[in-house]
């Protein structure tokens, strides 16, 4: 019963990752969303992708919103980090035309619907 | 230096995403009124970081100081900032006044209003910063902030 109730203590204080509380992560998360803002023209451009500047801007807003509902702030401030990465990696063009298009593509195959693609996959 | 070059293109690579915000608006200006000529396409990034830097600079300064009589006015500014607000497509003109609050009336929420920030900035040609950007939360405040920075008094 004490050795739950001083793990539980133990628990609630973790090391911080960057951020100390909400406020700070929150600067932080707008802060990259204004940075790929800003850079998505020049992506469009430098990268000749065959989207135009409104879909780009869409689908930064697409992924901002996959993790809207995330409440950690450890978990908040790796999502930046990450983030971070990604648009260091596509202002330097150390990505290429397919890297950047692979936001585009669904990572998840759709479930076949007729007879037969189920009967391909296996009538699952 | 190489070296050198490598360097401050990488400590320039994170802020690059604001200084090119700067950079089209300078370039723009500059070609309007002096006619310089500007080569944004197909220019490596490094090149353009250190060039544009020291252009976007002068090109700045010289919009101020070559007209130092033209200063908008308090209608203008809130003409300007009303239009910007109805050009964004999120929001419904109908509802939209100066005292309308952004996150609480029109139902917005904080990255509709990081851009409508974005677009304020565009529009008046200055960077905004984070802690006075999030307590500018109806066309009233971005008003008042712009006027104080363009040190216009009624």
């Amino acid at each position: 019963m004490a050795s739950r109730e001083a793990v539980r203590a133990a628990v609630r204080q973790v090391r911080p990752i960057l951020s100390a509380d909400k406020g700070e992560a929150r600067k932080r998360v707008l802060n990259l969303y204004k940075a790929w803002y800003r850079q998505i023209p020049y992506v469009v451009m430098d990268y000749d992708i065959p989207k135009s500047v409104e879909q780009c801007r869409e689908k930064l807003r697409q992924e901002f919103e996959k993790h809207r509902h995330v409440t950690d702030i450890r978990v908040i401030d790796m999502l930046v980090v990450k983030g971070q990465m990604e648009l260091k990696e596509t202002v330097e063009i150390w990505k290429q035309k397919g890297h950047v298009m692979n936001y585009f593509k669904e990572t998840e195959e759709p479930k076949p619907t007729d007879f037969l693609s189920k009967f391909l996959a296996g009538h699952e | 230096m190489a070296a050198l070059v490598q360097g401050v293109r990488g400590a320039l690579a994170i802020s690059s995403c604001l200084l090119r915000a700067t950079l089209p608006r300078a370039t723009i200006v500059g070609l309007q009124q002096k006619g310089i000529h500007t080569n944004l396409c197909g220019v490596t990034p490094s090149a353009a970081l250190l060039r544009s830097r020291n252009e976007s600079k002068v090109a700045a300064q010289r919009w101020m100081a070559s007209n130092p009589g033209v200063k908008p006015t308090v209608v203008e500014i809130k003409d300007r900032v009303l239009r910007v607000c109805k050009d964004f497509d999120k929001v419904h003109a109908e509802k939209l006044t100066l005292e309308t609050h952004f996150l609480n009336d029109l139902g917005l929420d904080s990255l509709d209003h990081v851009e409508i920030i974005m677009a304020m900035e565009d529009e008046f040609g200055f960077e905004i910063p984070d802690g006075d950007a999030e307590r500018l939360l109806r066309p009233a405040d971005i008003v008042r902030y712009v006027a104080d920075k363009e040190d216009i008094y009624e």
